[in-house]
């Protein structure tokens, strides 16, 4: 038994550290023959994909990361595009939140390459000697594989209104109406799709997410604050005038660094913080 | 230690009985040459949502003086060290009030600053005792630099002097 194990160990040692991901597929072990492309093309470009599994009917089970391979020459360009083919073709037991693929859900939001972003807004790099790692999205409660638990995200979100609160009819009895001026405010706001890449990417966040509202939520609390048609103005500058709500934020930036909206959630906590010493 | 001897001798007819004994070992040594630790800092508790799905988080009251006056007061103070810093050595000469302005609020800053991060890092749901010392030993602390330095101003050269004495040696 012992000569065997050492017999294996040299043989292990002696196998290519790096080999052509083209003869991948001809070594005969459970793992490539599990996860590999089962149609790939003539003369595939294979990249392997490490994919964080847990499942929550084995909850004992510590997560895992899952790796598969993917021709990319068959594969469509946005990694949501290889999650699905890997869900279609490979695994059907992987789990992702996914609708609209062209990032206005923001449901596909995870961490690619250490990166929160959306799924179908993150080309593949096609380098594939190097792997592409995806996790859920960070410092969250993990619901199965790539599913976050965003209950209390949703739950701060109602905490701050998110919706026009104006009880002064107009004049001529028609819409709440705005100068061109006062809506040019809410450019870079009215975006936010509140995919939870920028709260789950800021580290004040991840430490006191009970109690710090997180910079998405903020956005859209300062998209409410300066309305010009919004009469709660006061309230609304009332209810962040804590320790806790705004100020844990501590300008680190992470929130603007990985908007996939190319929004800046930073500058409109900034301009909060103004609003509310002003 | 007869409790000790006994609870030691039970695991032991136990665990030659268990059919899982190996098993157990297993783990044993596996857990024994993982390469990351087991224990952790202040691991994460298990979720726990206040109210329904459907119930806003509650809205704290409204407190200015740890709110939007705090966050002023120490934008005031930061600032306003950037020319205290600089006046004494730029000026070339030693006024004393200025010395004192300079000091208050250098502590004061500082005082800010440490605050922030026991409140970031201790929060007092979690950990309320350590919380609470770090919060009395800044205090102490804060207090022990004020003295320290009210001492040196009205005793000795003062920080300017000091500093220019030690930027001269």
């Amino acid at each position: 038994m012992a000569s065997l194990r050492t017999t294996s160990r040299l043989f292990a040692a002696s196998r290519p550290l790096f080999r052509p991901a083209a003869f991948a597929r001809s070594y005969a072990t459970v793992e490539a023959t599990k996860n590999v492309d089962p149609i790939p093309s003539e003369n595939p470009s294979m990249k392997t994909f490490k994919v964080y599994r847990w499942n929550p009917d084995t909850p004992s089970e510590k997560p895992t990361m899952e790796s598969y391979q993917l021709d990319l020459k068959k594969t469509g360009p946005m990694m949501l595009d290889a999650l699905i083919r890997i869900k279609n073709e490979i695994d059907p037991t992987l789990t992702f939140r996914r609708s609209c693929r062209e990032g206005i859900c923001g449901s596909c939001a995870m961490n690619i390459d250490g990166v929160n972003t959306l799924a179908c807004l993150c080309r593949i790099p096609t380098d594939t000697a190097s792997e592409s790692r995806i996790y859920p999205l960070p410092h969250t409660y993990v619901v199965k594989d790539l599913v976050p638990d965003l209950t209390l995200f949703y739950k701060q979100y109602k905490s701050i209104k998110p919706y026009l609160q104006n009880d002064t009819p107009t004049a001529d009895g028609l819409e709440n109406r705005q100068s061109p001026e006062d809506r040019k405010k809410l450019d870079g706001l009215y975006e936010c799709i509140l995919c939870a890449c920028c709260s789950t990417s800021c580290p004040s966040y991840w430490w006191n997410s009970e109690e710090y509202l997180g910079p998405a939520i903020l956005l859209q609390s300062y998209r409410w604050l300066i309305d010009s048609r919004d009469e709660k103005t006061a309230e609304r500058k009332a209810a962040l005038d804590n320790s806790m709500s705004v100020y844990r934020c501590h300008t680190i930036l992470n929130c603007t660094r990985t908007c996939p909206k190319g929004l800046n959630p930073g500058r409109a906590i900034a301009e909060t913080k103004k609003i509310l010493a002003a | 230690m007869a409790s000790f001897a006994r609870s030691s001798l039970l695991r032991q007819s136990l665990a030659t009985r268990s059919p899982f004994m190996r098993q157990n070992v297993g783990v044993s040594q596996a857990v024994a040459f993982h390469a990351s630790a087991r224990k952790q800092i202040l691991p994460p508790q298990p979720q726990s949502i206040e109210g329904t799905m459907n119930d806003p988080v509650p809205v704290p009251s409204p407190s200015p003086m740890h709110g939007s006056y705090h966050w002023t007061f120490e934008r005031a103070v930061a600032v306003g060290l950037i020319p205290l810093s600089i006046a004494p050595f730029a000026a070339g000469s030693l006024n004393p009030v200025m010395d004192a302005v300079l000091c208050t609020l250098l502590v004061a800053h500082s005082h800010i600053g440490f605050e922030a991060a026991i409140v970031d890092y201790f929060r007092p749901q979690r950990v309320p005792k350590t919380y609470s010392l770090c919060q009395w030993l800044l205090r102490a602390f804060t207090l022990t630099t004020a003295v320290g330095l009210y001492e040196f101003e009205t005793n000795d050269v003062g920080v300017t002097e000091a500093l220019r004495r030690i930027w001269n040696a």
